[in-house]
């Protein structure tokens, strides 16, 4: 049997309980404090101490034996809590919870400096109950006969970029990764396998130059909240994990962990840019509310639709290569020459695992297709690009089959070798999210040999690496490429920070030593299929987006400008084992 | 030509003509031939009117009202762009203003850097995550002269119309 911890689902296909109010009180109700697999520190036992915070409440706690304490917010009558504590150095670091309510608290403190992070949580705080919220207040504790220090703990950048494989008390191995300041992506090991990363908004704050507090929230999945201070030169955590899983148990505990330093990418805020949270909070204008936050809710927002509709949508309009006000154009901004190398040329492609496709290029934008068992030719708008000399890039709709499919094309005449994403609708979740096959062949054409066994391969060479792109002015994204199935993009903002963050199953194939054709599924997100040709050497890709949604099935132009931003040495944890599980 | 809806801040007209709502006290109107005293009114009005333009640019810089920004006319240049800042262009033209005799009118031409700002089409993903974020525009600067017209009633100068000219 394969030990290596695959789910039924993958997370962002998992239907999660929509869990009214009244179930997560039922389920909140019996609960006495966090868990731990570590023991509890008593740090705390026996002590009284006023937590001050600058726009948020004046919190007194005492602390008594047993992991009790009591609570008193802004001078209002004391409650009882269980609760639970963890010291990473000079940080203590306790979370509880507060009865008859769906709120806690988690706070951080630097019993150093005595200046404290405080988190407020709570649930049933946004229309899916069950997505923990946070608001985080900066104080100190206050220091009786001592002026108030004006010092805090500060938003960052200073964790941008960086990534840690992590190993908890639990047993749960994460690899997380943290290329924007606004939101960070992690892969569950041990949870779900490792195949595919997920994202979710973050808060990243400095307490010093060596710890850092982090917090994740799996908004759009389960909701569930983490938070974690870091010690980046230890390499340790301790944190805490408050939500629902997939069975909709709540999951409290508290956890230590130890980790390996992955890597580091590139920033790309000025220098002297040290600011954090660099995505406001409200737009422009608007006072945000409590815990308010951008998140990125692709799922929420996405078109889903029916094989009918998908199919009635596509005989309505159906764009490839649209102007440069069509569909996907914003994409193609940077998009270097395309060539007519084609135009006038007949040949075939011989696909090892689909059926073999003949082609007739009438002009630069024009070309016919058929299956090789087809008797009729059929027209297709085309726009190609030869990334590198003797590699070309294509791509068309096929009109009139079944799944509307579209091809987006790699033919090496070098090598007389062709690969093909050819991208489908009418997938099993959604009828308009794109699916894929990738196809390996050769070319078959006048002049040309083709090999017998030689093929373009699957590859995890850009495994861990991460490259930006900037495809027109304003839009610029980088690529994590984070598992061998999965990538993910981050946005950058008008600072040039990262900022919103979201992934997609993915797949790279090799065609030669620095150009590397890949593609990404935005499943779950708007259904779109990209694939681009990255060449390493120019640093610039071309590639065609595959849409469909309620506006239409669109074929169109990418191209971008690159830039390297680093790499994270990361392959070794997707290596299969003799006893078939990864590592 | 499309304005852009969401924007919180301001964006040419595509035509129009409307008064300001900005004015500047100038000085009584000597009615003694004094070629000393005419041109110490000339003086105090061009200076008047200096202090009505610096007025104006403070407010549209610190995010005026469309209708302070509806006086604008912008020939050829400009149309359906989100104005986010106008400053002098140093590298430009010496401000210069010209009063007319009867000093009721005058005219105003000014070189400036304005910073105008272009909303992304949201037609994929990468265009929507940057407005969810609160991007999703480009801006640039272009270099132009405003051209301003002034009037005088009762005693106070008066912005009459703006027109934001290409160098």
């Amino acid at each position: 049997m394969p030990k290596t911890p695959y789910p039924k689902e993958q997370m962002h296909r998992i239907a999660y309980t929509k869990l009214s109010q009244q179930q997560i009180a039922a389920k909140l109700s019996g609960v006495k404090g966090p868990a731990s697999v570590s023991a509890f520190s008593d740090v705390f036992s026996g002590q009284s101490i006023r937590i001050v915070t600058d726009k948020g409440p004046a919190l007194t706690y005492t602390f008594g034996r047993n992991n009790r304490l009591s609570l008193a917010e802004n001078g209002a009558g004391a409650v009882d809590a269980g609760y639970g504590a963890l010291t990473l150095n000079n940080i203590g670091f306790f979370s509880h919870l507060i009865a008859g309510t769906q709120r806690g608290y988690s706070i951080v403190i630097d019993q150093d400096t005595n200046l404290a992070t405080v988190f407020e949580l709570w649930f049933s705080g946004y229309q899916d109950n069950r997505e923990v919220q946070r608001e985080i207040y900066y104080g100190y504790v206050e220091q009786p006969g001592r002026p108030a220090p004006t010092a805090r703990h500060v938003p960052t950048n200073r964790v941008e970029g960086k990534g840690f494989y992590w190993k908890q008390d639990t047993g749960a191995e994460t690899l997380e990764f943290y290329p924007s300041a606004a939101y960070s992506h992690f892969i569950e090991l041990s949870r779900f396998g490792g195949e595919l990363g997920f994202c979710g908004p973050s808060d990243y704050v400095k307490i010093n130059d060596d710890l850092y507090i982090y917090t994740r929230t799996e908004c759009e999945f389960s909701g569930t909240f983490t938070l974690y201070v870091m010690d980046l030169n230890r390499i340790e955590q301790i944190g805490v994990r408050l939500g629902f899983d997939a069975n909709d148990a709540l999951e409290y505990y508290l956890f230590r962990g130890k980790g390996e330093w992955l890597g580091q990418l590139a920033q790309f805020e000025k220098f002297g840019d040290e600011t954090g949270s660099p995505v406001p909070p409200a737009a422009n204008g608007e006072t945000p509310a409590k815990g308010a936050r951008r998140v990125y809710r692709p799922f929420k927002t996405m078109p889903k639709m029916s094989k009918a509709e998908v199919d009635a949508v596509c005989a309505k309009k159906t764009t490839a290569f649209a102007p440069a006000s069509g569909p996907g154009a914003s994409m193609g901004g940077n998009l270097g020459p395309a060539t007519n190398w084609l135009a006038g040329k007949r040949l075939t492609l011989r696909y090892d695992n689909a059926p073999a496709m003949e082609y007739r290029f009438d002009d630069a934008e024009t070309l016919q297709w058929r299956r090789e068992s087809d008797s009729n030719w059929t027209k297709a708008r085309y726009r190609a690009w030869e990334s590198m000399p003797g590699v070309i890039l294509f791509g068309h709709l096929l009109e009139g089959v079944p799944n509307h499919d579209g091809h987006s094309i790699v033919v090496d005449f070098d090598q007389g070798l062709v690969t093909c994403f050819n991208g489908y609708l009418n997938t099993p979740y959604y009828a308009n999210e794109a699916g894929v096959k990738t196809l390996f062949g050769v070319i078959e054409m006048e002049g040309l040999i083709p090999p017998k066994y030689n093929r373009h391969y699957f590859t995890d060479e850009m495994v861990g690496r991460a490259v930006s792109q900037n495809y027109a002015p304003g839009l610029t994204s980088m690529h994590l490429y984070s598992t061998p199935h999965s990538l993910s993009w981050i946005i950058f903002t008008t600072s040039d920070a990262g900022g919103l963050e979201w992934s997609g199953p993915a797949a790279y194939v090799k065609i030669r030593e620095g150009l590397y054709f890949l593609y990404w599924l935005e499943e779950a997100c708007n259904g779109t299929l990209g694939t681009i040709l990255v060449n390493l050497h120019t640093m610039r890709d071309v590639g065609v987006g595959y849409h469909c949604g309620e506006e239409g099935l669109s074929m169109s132009a990418v191209g971008a400008h690159e830039r390297l931003a680093g790499r994270f040495d990361i392959m070794r944890f997707y290596q299969v084992t003799t006893s078939g599980r990864i590592v | 030509m499309k304005e852009n809806a969401n924007s919180t801040r301001r964006s040419f007209l595509k035509s129009g003509l409307v008064l300001a709502p900005l004015t500047a006290v100038g000085p009584p109107r000597v009615l003694a031939d004094d070629g000393l005293k005419a041109r110490l009114a000339r003086l105090e009005d061009e200076a008047a009117i200096g202090k009505l333009h610096q007025a104006w640019l403070r407010q549209i810089n610190s995010g005026a009202s469309d209708a302070l920004l509806s006086m604008f006319t912008a020939q050829g240049f400009a149309f359906g762009h989100t104005v986010r800042n106008i400053a002098a262009d140093q590298a430009g033209e010496p401000d210069a203003i010209a009063v007319e005799p009867n000093g009721k009118s005058a005219a105003g031409r000014f070189h400036c850097a304005i910073e105008i700002e272009d909303a992304i089409p949201q037609d994929c993903t990468l265009a929507r995550m940057a407005h969810a974020q609160g991007g999703g525009f480009v801006r640039r600067t272009w270099r132009g002269v405003l051209k301003v017209e002034y009037v005088k009633a009762r005693g106070a100068w008066t912005i009459a119309r703006v027109e934001l000219v290409s160098v």
